[in-house]
């Protein structure tokens, strides 16, 4: 039997626990094939779910970490494009099949192998996936609403007391739900993911409590979250979130299952998990005005259902937006009898009712959370427990875990009143400000627990350790010693598990934290799934009054300091808050008191208003009254009265005006083109420009290079070539260029950050930005070659002046040589795309298909974001955001001709008349260093420009190195005139090129002394320019706004791109196959964990000198 | 266990005019409702009959009583509060003895046209414990009923052991706590409006009045009643019709029409009906 197997099913913890590397180091390829195929034949056949997921992840990390990494594998592949297709469309098994098949035809190769890990690890994702969604559904409580399609099936009736309005009033009753969130001590190192709960609910423990909650200054705190339920007189179903300003008259159930259509998405998930219209009726086409007729007793009235959270920026890690949906639910649960007391707290059983339908509502909606998120239902603190599924339960014979957990509250003669009251005192609640995606953290977690990787599953039993040793601090009051043990959490096995838990700005903090306070800071408490938003800092109580003064100031200082490298989503905040010892509550307003929440009136108050009054119901001319009252005399509500008529007419010089102008004095003081923006505008509205027209001809013959077009480096070059490199090194005829004028859109998703300057891994125990990587390997090569390579950093107008600032604060990170910034000089302003290339990217582009919940989530969004093209106005300046997101600059193409304009080759090469090559790259490709035979290859093949690839896997989209008619040359993926031609591409263009400075002069038509004369330069370029392809491109852009919300917008840009510089006739290039570790370029940060685990990032580190 | 009291509860204030309504029996004769359950009692071989009335009733009630006049007494509910306390109000006249229950809104058809309430009783003698009628009802009506939970009693089908009686649970409630093995998925045994009760369930309706000032339901007293002593339901394949439903008495009209001798003709004036009537039933609507 394979002895992975044996791991697998072993009914001993100890042999099941082992963690697969080990296991697996030793294995040479056959056996570790042999393996594979008995993992295959296994998870086939196998009718446990975990051992199933387990084999799976298995598969996926063997493929992905050990075959490749196995001399007798093949660096070379080909990835069959029906089989990436099947992956796309997320039929894995398809996909495996496949790849499987190509496997046995052409031998195991990094590329297959890649290729099957991203199938074996969606599948393994999608299984775990689909078994929560049907314990979700399975759940009792939650079955009958599936059953339910038809307004007649539909049980459930608004309770009579809300049913009749105040007899003097003419108001129906409003019923209102308050909610605390939840604070967790510890979650045991993200134990409580649904998956992990029910692989392993013996380690599934978190320790949390429910906090009441004010920003600082605001007044006391309250439960953050708020649901207002009532009946209305139109027969509509009527959502409102008061603050993100949004609110909808829905009357069809479609447009209720449409969730990203606008912002209402998760009071749309609260009615449909509430059973108001139960998720049976998904599809069906329905007006609701039947539903709503059954649910109210009578025909006309409706449902209005109004949100609001007070103030909690986004990001808070303390789950607001499920603790908001838990008291939607529970509101619309009471509000039809699924509670029994329509007011006051819940019991028990109503609260598991509560927190499973919310997990029920989070899987609708597309997101998800751990099992404690809804924690804040509970009354005070708790311990939250993973329980093993027993016969009769839904779960029992699928997985080791129920998809429920227990709750224990700890009464107060557990944990006493004085030690609560301690607690509060000494501990200072902060928002940081980060803007960050908690999501890939919970996948890398569940990963790395099933594939029970050795150092990570002792740190979570560590984990499970501190989670006791918290419990019993708060039991003898001790909060010197609970403060002890979270820092300790957070800084051993929580980043021990997830190194990207931790981050440059939260290690700065507690520095600063440390050096302000000295001993009187007790330690750092991380939030949630990771730190930066919301996080803790416990202090001596004689030093928390005065931390509370000044921890603000310091998180905004270090803040400022990073904010040009590190995504903030806002300014930091800090908090008061308070233990909530109720949970959910509800209260009956009746009569003058039966009014929404003030916010409600100054959004929903300018539409009724601008009416005429005969057209306005009998209700909303009532409540009009009514609020005109409360506006007059109720203490809070006073300046509603004029907030609202300031909504109703806005003041004359609007933010957007002043927007405006700011942008356009960005594009005029960076040299913006208006004439050249008019004709590109003018090409994209009719039509000569677009995603579509970027392809090359159908005609065009697009193959693969043959033997003898790429010199293969990637099993080393011969000794005498590197003495030859070091020599050249040594004579001072290098200089690095580092391309880092662009702003890394995917890094952060168009957050608007300089990715070279984000400080995104830990290396040698400090966190390093991209710059001070590259440095750190400049510094190296002096070290080893005597000299001191110019490193040029070239820079655009989004760029410059923060990549300036940051080195000369850092001093170069200490770089002994030349760092010279490169300034480019081209700006583009976006364009709101056409509904045209939306439809091409999204329809016609082969896609990555989401799981089916988040997939219906996304198409909402998609449809929602091409009505907003269209209605904005397509091919029209995009100006609505800030103006830095505004524009863009113009792709890399220009950032090498810049050197010739801003003068800076020219100083260069007369300081230094030794220079005569640049080694150019990417500022993410990190494993590129100035190797000498690499060097030494260029200069002995007399080439112009030698360009590094690198043997495609599954993960390099884009284009890569072909005969195209004949010409062996680098082509971008959006000039393919078909997707399926990529997968006939061996190698993958790394943008990693050495090039000839006096080549390079020449293609311009230039010598070295040419370049003094700036009119002929700029002409040199300008011709060379004119016959370079421009791509139109669509780019994600990020909108912030209200508290911490953001929105991803895709905009229209143009760029040209540098590797078409290898379709010139008139220069040689030259291509050289490097290892991967050297030529992979890091676009997303999700690539981060597996660069990491891969080795690569050692690799580099090694590179590297700081 | 013989039992020989009825006791009939008619008390609300939203039903009390329902027993007095007149409709054709089986027999094509205009009687009221009140006389029809009275006939109901007798075909289970009831002796004497309690109806628990509002203040004042009596008299209008027992005019309509028909024929079984002198075997029936009225007792009043001084103040509305629900539906165990007016059950209560009867706790001198059945005096220690089980009892026929049913209710006073309710109209029941048997298939054979022995009676509901004579199965009933006849089986709560044989099993000597409380009985429920109880049938199955789709989730989407439950919220109008009372449901049990319970587990088929071996060798009887049709009959449970009682675990759980829920008052008008939504279907969220009944799927947590109303389990009962074999039936189709969405149906819960729901209360017929007939019920044999042992003596206990007078204590426990009494005490339940005693605790609770407003008004309060039976359900939480025999909920108490299976967790306490045998209680068995017996799921009826008969008809019952909710007389305070919309069109209620209408359906129930139909349905002892239907069940009676005057059914052919019944039925052709039905199908005129249809006939002349342009379109048809059904939709989505």
């Amino acid at each position: 039997m394979s002895r992975l197997l044996q791991v697998i099913t072993a009914a001993d913890a100890e042999v099941r626990n082992q963690p697969l590397e080990a296991l697996c180091t030793e294995l040479p390829l056959a056996d570790l094939m042999r393996e594979c195929d008995a993992l295959e034949e296994f998870r086939r056949r196998s009718h446990n779910l975990y051992e199933r997921v387990r084999a799976l992840f298995f598969l996926y990390a063997i493929h992905r970490f050990q075959i490749p990494r196995r001399e007798a594998t093949a660096a070379q592949g080909r990835i069959p494009f029906h089989g990436y297709v099947h992956l796309l469309e997320r039929r894995f098994e398809e996909a495996i099949r496949e790849f499987l098949s190509e496997q046995r035809r052409q031998g195991p190769s990094a590329a297959l192998s890649s290729a099957l890990a991203a199938s074996y690890r969606s599948l393994g994702f999608q299984t775990l996936a689909d078994q929560v969604r049907r314990s979700v559904r399975s759940t009792r409580g939650n079955q009958w609403m599936f059953r339910a399609g038809h307004p007649l099936d539909a049980p459930l009736q608004v309770r009579r007391e809300l049913l009749s309005p105040d007899p003097a009033t003419g108001l129906f009753p409003v019923l209102r739900e308050s909610t605390p969130v939840r604070m967790d001590f510890s979650h045991s190192a993200w134990s409580d993911i649904f998956f992990l709960g029910m692989d392993y609910p013996e380690g599934a423990r978190v320790f949390n409590t429910s906090i009441d909650l004010a920003v600082r200054g605001s007044g006391e705190p309250r439960p953050p979250v708020e649901a207002s339920f009532r009946i209305i007189d139109e027969p509509v179903l009527r959502l409102v979130s008061v603050d993100l300003g949004a609110s909808a008259s829905i009357r069809s159930t479609d447009e209720i299952f449409d969730f990203a259509r606008d912002y209402l998405g998760l009071l749309k998930a609260a009615v449909i998990a509430s059973g108001l219209v139960p998720p049976g009726m998904e599809g069906s086409g329905l007006d609701l005005e039947g539903l709503l007729g059954r649910l109210t007793g009578s025909r006309g009235l409706g449902i209005e259902l109004v949100s609001r959270v007070h103030d909690i920026p986004k990001g808070s890690r303390l789950a607001v937006s499920t603790s908001l949906l838990a008291c939607l639910i529970t509101a619309c649960m009471r509000a039809t009898g699924q509670v029994r007391r329509l007011t006051g707290g819940l019991e028990e059983l109503e609260r598991r009712t509560v927190a499973a339908r919310a997990i029920l509502g989070e899987w609708l909606g597309g997101s998800g959370g751990g099992w404690q998120d809804s924690g804040g239902v509970w009354p005070g603190m708790k311990l939250i427990e993973g329980v093993p599924a027993r016969p009769g339960d839904v779960e029992y014979g699928i997985s080791r875990g129920c998809l429920l957990p227990r709750h224990r509250v700890y009464p107060l003669d557990e944990i006493t009143a004085e030690t609560r009251r301690k607690l509060q005192q000494s501990l200072v609640l902060v928002h940081g400000g980060m803007a960050q995606d908690v999501g890939p953290v919970l996948e890398m977690v569940t990963e790395r627990y099933l594939l029970r990787l050795d150092a990570e599953w002792r740190a979570r039993l560590d984990a499970g350790r501190i989670l006791d040793e918290i419990i019993g601090c708060l039991k003898r009051g001790d909060i010197r010693g609970l403060g002890a043990c979270t820092h300790r959490n957070f800084e051993g096995p929580i980043q021990t598990i997830i190194p990207w838990a931790g981050n440059y700005y939260t290690e700065l903090l507690i520095t600063e934290a440390r050096r302000a306070f000295g001993g009187g800071f007790w330690g750092f408490w991380m939030l949630g799934g990771m730190a930066g938003g919301g996080m803790g800092f416990l202090f001596d109580p004689d030093a928390a009054a005065h931390a509370r003064d000044t921890l603000g100031e310091i998180l905004l200082e270090t803040k400022r300091r990073l904010e040009r490298g590190v995504p903030f989503a806002m300014d930091p905040v800090v908090y008061d808050f308070s233990i909530n010892e109720n949970g959910t509550m509800a209260e009956l307003l009746a009569g003058p008191e039966a009014l929404m929440p003030p916010g409600y009136y100054t959004l929903r108050g300018p539409s009724l208003l601008r009416r005429e009054a005969r057209s306005l119901t009998t209700l909303q001319r009532r409540e009009l009254e009514a609020f005109a009252a409360a506006a007059r005399s109720r203490p809070g509500w006073t300046g509603m009265a004029y907030a609202m008529f300031e909504r109703l007419l806005p003041g004359a010089e609007s933010a957007s005006s002043i927007g405006r102008q700011a942008l356009e004095e960005l594009l005029a003081a960076n040299g913006f083109d208006r004439v050249q923006h008019e004709k590109i505008r003018a090409d994209l509205r009719s039509g000569r420009i677009g995603l579509a027209q970027n392809r090359l001809p159908v005609a065009t013959a697009i193959e693969d290079v043959r033997e003898g077009d790429v010199t293969d480096a990637r099993h080393g070059l011969p000794p005498a070539l590197a003495r030859l490199g070091e020599d050249a090194l040594a004579s001072g005829s290098l200089a690095i260029l580092t391309l880092a004028g662009g702003m890394g859109t995917r890094w952060t998703r168009g957050a608007g950050v300089v990715k070279a300057l984000n400080p995104f891994v830990r290396l040698r125990g400090r966190w390093r930005n991209f710059v001070e990587i590259h440095l750190a390997k400049s510094r190296r090569a002096l070290a080893r070659y005597g000299t001191d390579p110019v490193h040029i950093f070239t820079t655009s107008f989004m760029t410059h002046a923060p990549v300036e600032q940051w080195l000369r604060r850092e001093r170069n990170y200490g770089y002994p040589g030349r760092v010279v910034l490169s300034p480019g000089r081209s700006i583009g302003l976006r364009l709101i795309p056409m509904a045209r290339d939306l439809r091409f990217a999204w329809e016609e582009m082969p896609q990555q298909m989401l799981d089916e919940q988040k997939q219906k989530v996304r198409e909402s969004a998609r449809a929602a974001l091409i009505q907003w093209a269209v209605s904005s106005g397509e091919g029209a300046d995009y100006t609505g955001n800030l103006p830095e997101q505004c524009v863009h600059p113009v792709g890399h193409w220009y950032e090498v001709p810049n050197l010739l304009l801003n003068g800076v080759l020219l100083s260069l090469l007369e300081e230094r008349p030794n220079l005569r090559y640049l080694l150019l790259h990417n500022i993410d490709t990190l494993g590129a260093w100035a190797d000498p035979a690499l060097l030494a290859l260029h200069i002995e093949s007399g080439a112009a420009m030698t360009c590094e690839v690198i043997g495609r896997e599954m993960e390099d989209r884009g284009g890569g190195l072909a005969r195209v008619d004949g010409k062996v040359r680098l082509v971008e993926g959006l000039a393919l005139p078909e997707e399926r031609l990529e997968f006939d591409l061996s190698f993958y263009n790394t943008n990693t090129m050495w090039l000839t400075i006096d080549a390079l002069l020449g293609v311009f038509g230039l010598t070295r002394s040419d370049l003094a004369d700036p009119v002929r330069t700029r002409e040199a370029v300008r011709r060379v320019a004119a016959r370079m392809p421009a791509y139109v491109t669509l780019k994600d852009v990020k909108k912030r706004w209200g508290k911490g919300q953001e929105d991803v917008f895709p905009v229209s840009q143009y760029e040209k791109l540098w590797g078409d510089m290898t379709a010139l006739p008139d220069w040689r290039c030259a291509y050289v196959a490097v290892e991967r570790r050297r030529g992979q370029q890091l676009k997303e940060v999700t690539q981060l964990d597996g660069w990491l685990r891969e080795g690569s990032a050692a690799w580099v580190e090694q590179l590297c000198e700081f | 266990m013989r039992v020989k009291k009825c006791v009939l509860t008619a008390a609300a204030p939203s039903q009390r005019r329902l027993p007095l309504q007149m409709l054709i029996d089986r027999d094509g004769v205009e009687r009221s409702i009140l006389a029809i359950l009275f006939d109901e009692a007798a075909r289970a071989g009831i002796e004497e009959v309690a109806v628990v009335v509002c203040p004042g009733d009596g008299e209008v009630y027992a005019a309509v009583a028909g024929e079984h006049a002198a075997r029936v007494r009225f007792i009043e509910q001084p103040e509305p509060r629900g539906y165990a306390h007016a059950l209560a109000c009867a706790r001198s006249f059945t005096a220690g003895e089980p009892f026929l229950h049913m209710v006073g809104d309710h109209l029941f058809v048997s298939h054979d046209g022995n009676g509901c309430a004579a199965r009933l009783v006849a089986l709560a003698g044989q099993e000597d414990c409380s009985i429920s009628a109880v049938q199955a009802t789709r989730e989407g009506q439950i919220t109008q009923f009372g449901a049990i939970g319970g587990q088929p009693v071996a060798g009887k089908p049709g009959l449970y052991r009682i675990d759980a009686v829920l008052e008008k649970p939504t279907p969220t409630e009944a799927e947590q706590r109303l389990f009962v093995p074999g039936l189709r998925a969405g149906h819960y045994l729901c209360f017929f409006g007939l019920h044999v009760f042992t003596p206990a369930v007078m204590d426990l309706v009494e005490e339940l009045s005693r605790q609770t000032s407003g008004p309060c339901s039976v359900s939480a007293a025999l909920d108490t009643l299976a967790r306490s002593e045998r209680y068995l339901a017996l799921e009826m394949q008969d008809r019952r019709y909710d007389l305070g439903a919309r069109y209620g008495l209408l359906h129930a009209q139909l349905a002892l029409a239907l069940s009676g001798a005057d059914r052919a003709a019944i039925l052709a004036s039905l199908v005129e009906m249809l006939a002349l009537q342009p379109g048809g039933a059904g939709g989505r609507s």
